[in-house]
C-alpha cells in the first residue's frame, strides 16, 4: 500500500465556525494504480489533494504515505516529504516565470541537496522523457501551454516520487493540447508510476482505471472503471 | 550539503530578482550610499588629519619634555595661570646645572616681527631665539649652511637660520648664505636654510618652515626680556625613562621656583603625547558626528530596504508557493530573501565606495592629503550587508513563514 487514509477530517475555521471539509474519509492507494479524484466543486477534493499533497494535515484520522505517518509532522519535514514522495502537476502549470526550461526542472534536485552533475543529468533524463529537449534555454513565456505542463511534469518526475499527483492538468488546455497530456500520464503509468488525478472532467477521469467520487466532503463511491462502465 | 545547494540558489535568485529590479533596489539604496559616503568620507578625512598632524609634531621629538609657565592645553580657568612667574632665561642655566651635563636643556621663545631682505618684505615672521641645543631637541637640520652654535650664542650675534618656506619668499633663487636681512630693527646676516618639515599650519599650529631661528641671547638684547616668559626644551640623559625624568624635572623645577612643599607648581610640563591626547579628543567628536550622521542615513536606507523586501516578498508570493510545494524549507525561503536584501544594500554599499573615492580625491586636492583605505572599504562594504541583514529580516522570516497552500493561491 503506497498510501491509506483512515477516517480522515479536515475542518477549517471560518470567522469561528467550523467548516467540515472532508467528513471521515478512508481509502488506500497501492503502488503504480492509476487513480482519478472526482467531485463538483465544493466537494472536498482541493482539501483531499492537500492532504495527499502533504501540503495540509488532516484535523483527525491518520494519513500513512510509504509506511510512515505523516499527520502530524512539522512545516519542514512535509516539504522534505513533498520533495522527496510527491510530484505536482497544477491546472496553473505553476512554473516560475523567470526561470528556463531546465532549471525548473531542476530545481527539486537542489532542495533535494543534490550535487550539481548529477542534477543535471536527472533533470536532462526528465525534460527528454516530456520531449522538451530542445525547449531545455527556454523560459515558460517562450513556450505553449502544452509544453508548460510538459515541463511541469519533468518537474514533478525529476524526484522519482512515489505519488504523481496531478491537479485539473488539463483545465487550463484545449481538449486537443488536453489529450497530448493525458498520453503522457498514460505512458508514465505504463512505466510503472502511481498517478493520482483530481478532475471534475468524465472524459478526463476515463483515462484512470479507479474512480473515487466525492459528495460533500465525503466518498460516495469508490470502483474501478470496469464496474463503472 | 543541502544547505550549501539550497544557498547557491538562494544566492542565484538573489542576483535574478536584483538584475530584474535594478533602478529600484538602486533607488531603495539612496539612504545607504549617504550613509556610506558618510562613513567612509569622515573615516577618510579624520585618517588624513591624523597623519598629518602625527607628522607635523613628529619634528618634536617623543622623548623631549616642554616646560613652560602656561600649559599648551587646558579647558577654561585661565587665571589660575596668569599670574604665574615668567620662565627667565637664568632658570634655564641654573635647571641645566641641576640637571647635570648629560641633559639638554633648551631655552627657547618667540616673536612676530616684519622681517626684510632688499626689496622683499613680510609682516609678521615667526622670530625663534634659540640656542645650539635646538638640534639635539628637535629632528630639524640645515639643508645647508650651518645651525647656530654655542659661540653665537654666548657672543649675542646677529645672525639667523631660516625656514626653507622663509628662504623662498625673501630670496627666490638667490643664494642666501652671508647675505643680511632686516628683523625688526637689527641687521642678520643668514647662515643656514633648514630642511623642510612639512606644516602643522592646518590646525594653527607652528608651520615650521616659516621660522627664523636667532640666537636666544641676541633675541633678548632685541626685544628685551620683561614680560618674556621662555620655554625650556628639555631632554634626559640617552637611556633614562621619560617618566621617571618628568619626576627629577619636576623636583628640580621646583628647587627653581622655591615652592614649600605643599605648594602647587607653577609651571607646567608639555608632552608631545599630551599633544596627541588633545587632538585624539578633538577626532573623537568629530567621528562622533560623522557616526550619527552615517547612522540616521544607514536607518533611513534599512528602513527603505525593509519596505522595498515586504513590496518583493508580496510580489513573489505565489513562487514562495510553488517553491515549499516542491520542497523548499522555510530556512532556503528565509536565505532568498535574506541574500536578497543583502545584495541591495551591498549594492548600495559600493555604489556609496565608489562615489567616496570621488569626494577623498576632491578633499586631497583642495583641503589635505587623504586616500581611502583597504580597511575603511573593508567596514563599509561590511556594514551594508549587516543593514541588508537586518533590514531584510522580517519580510524574509514573513515570507518563509507563508503557509504553501495560501502562497500558491496567491492573486
Amino acid at each position: 500500500m503506497t498510501l491509506e487514509l483512515s477516517s480522515v477530517e479536515k475542518i477549517y475555521d471560518m470567522n469561528s465556525v467550523g467548516v467540515h471539509a472532508l467528513r471521515g474519509v478512508s481509502f488506500g492507494i497501492d503502488c503504480n494504480e492509476y487513480v482519478a479524484i472526482m467531485g463538483p466543486s465544493g466537494s472536498g477534493k482541493s482539501t483531499l489533494m492537500n492532504i495527499i499533497g502533504c501540503l495540509d494535515v488532516p484535523s483527525s484520522g491518520t494519513y500513512v504515505l510509504d509506511g510512515s505517518d505523516v499527520g502530524s509532522l512539522s512545516e519542514d519535514r512535509l516539504a522534505e516529504i513533498r520533495n522527496e514522495k510527491i510530484g505536482f502537476v497544477f491546472q496553473t502549470f505553476n512554473l516560475l516565470g523567470r526561470s528556463d526550461v531546465f532549471h525548473n526542472v531542476e530545481l527539486p534536485l537542489i532542495y533535494a541537496g543534490i550535487r550539481p552533475a548529477a542534477r543535471r543529468q536527472l533533470a536532462e533524463e526528465a525534460i527528454f522523457k516530456v520531449g522538451l529537449a530542445d525547449r531545455m534555454k527556454h523560459r515558460p513565456n517562450e513556450l505553449s501551454g502544452g509544453q508548460r505542463q510538459r515541463v511541469a511534469i519533468a518537474r514533478a518526475l525529476v524526484n522519482k516520487p512515489s505519488i504523481l499527483l496531478a491537479d485539473e492538468p488539463t483545465g487550463n488546455l484545449d481538449s486537443n493540447t488536453g489529450a497530448e497530456i493525458m498520453e503522457v500520464f498514460d505512458t508514465l503509468h505504463s512505466e510503472g508510476n502511481t498517478i493520482i488525478l483530481v478532475t471534475h472532467e468524465d472524459h478526463i477521469a476515463r483515462h484512470a482505471q479507479r474512480e473515487i467520487r466525492l459528495f460533500d466532503g465525503e466518498i460516495a463511491s469508490d470502483m474501478l472503471q470496469s464496474e463503472a462502465a | 550539503m543541502s544547505r550549501i545547494h539550497a544557498s547557491a540558489e538562494a544566492f542565484r535568485i538573489a542576483i535574478a530578482a536584483l538584475r530584474a529590479n535594478t533602478a529600484r533596489g538602486v533607488l531603495t539604496t539612496l539612504g545607504i550610499i549617504i550613509g556610506i559616503v558618510a562613513v567612509v568620507t569622515t573615516m577618510t578625512a579624520a585618517n588624513g588629519l591624523a597623519n598629518n598632524f602625527r607628522e607635523s609634531v613628529s619634528v618634536l621629538g617623543t622623548d623631549v619634555l616642554y616646560v613652560s609657565r602656561i600649559p599648551w592645553i587646558f579647558q577654561g580657568r585661565f587665571f589660575q595661570f596668569r599670574n604665574r612667574p615668567n620662565l627667565e632665561l637664568k632658570d634655564s642655566d641654573k635647571l641645566a646645572r641641576q640637571l647635570g651635563p648629560s641633559a639638554v636643556v633648551n631655552p627657547t621663545d618667540d616673536t612676530r616681527r616684519p622681517v626684510r631682505y632688499l626689496s622683499e618684505v613680510i609682516e609678521n615672521a615667526t622670530i625663534i631665539g634659540t640656542t645650539d641645543k635646538h638640534m639635539l631637541v628637535s629632528s630639524a637640520v640645515p639643508e645647508y649652511g650651518r645651525f647656530l652654535t654655542a659661540y653665537d650664542v654666548r657672543f649675542k650675534r646677529p645672525v639667523c637660520v631660516l625656514g626653507t618656506t622663509m628662504r623662498e619668499q625673501l630670496f627666490g633663487d638667490v643664494d642666501p648664505i652671508n647675505k643680511k636681512i632686516k628683523i625688526a630693527r637689527g641687521e642678520y646676516r643668514v647662515i643656514g636654510v633648514m630642511e623642510k618639515q612639512g606644516s602643522a599650519g592646518f590646525f594653527g599650529g607652528p608651520d615650521f618652515d616659516s621660522q627664523i631661528f636667532i640666537p636666544v641671547t641676541s633675541f633678548v638684547k632685541e626685544f628685551g626680556s620683561r614680560n618674556r616668559s621662555f620655554a625650556f626644551a628639555v631632554k634626559g640623559p640617552p637611556g633614562t625613562n621619560v617618566t621617571d625624568f618628568e619626576y627629577e624635572l619636576v623636583g628640580e623645577m621646583r628647587k627653581i621656583r622655591r615652592l614649600a612643599p605643599n605648594e602647587d607648581d607653577n609651571f607646567a610640563i608639555n608632552k608631545m603625547d599630551s599633544l596627541l591626547d588633545a587632538f585624539n579628543n578633538v577626532m573623537g567628536v568629530v567621528l562622533m558626528i560623522g557616526m550619527a550622521v552615517t547612522g540616521i542615513s544607514l536607518f533611513v536606507g534599512g528602513v527603505g530596504v525593509m519596505n522595498i523586501m515586504f513590496v518583493s516578498v508580496t510580489e513573489r508570493t505565489r513562487e514562495i508557493g510553488i517553491r515549499k510545494a516542491i520542497g523548499a524549507k522555510r530556512r532556503a525561503i528565509l536565505q532568498q530573501f535574506l541574500f536578497e536584501a543583502s545584495m541591495i544594500c551591498l549594492v548600495g554599499g559600493a555604489i556609496g565606495v565608489a562615489l567616496s573615492f570621488a569626494v577623498a580625491t576632491a578633499i586631497d586636492r583642495f583641503v589635505l592629503p587623504a586616500s581611502v583605505s583597504l580597511p575603511i572599504v573593508v567596514i563599509a562594504l561590511t556594514v551594508s550587508v549587516v543593514v541588508g541583514v537586518i533590514s531584510g529580516f522580517i519580510p524574509a522570516w514573513r515570507a518563509s513563514r507563508l503557509h504553501p497552500i495560501d502562497a500558491l493561491h496567491y492573486e
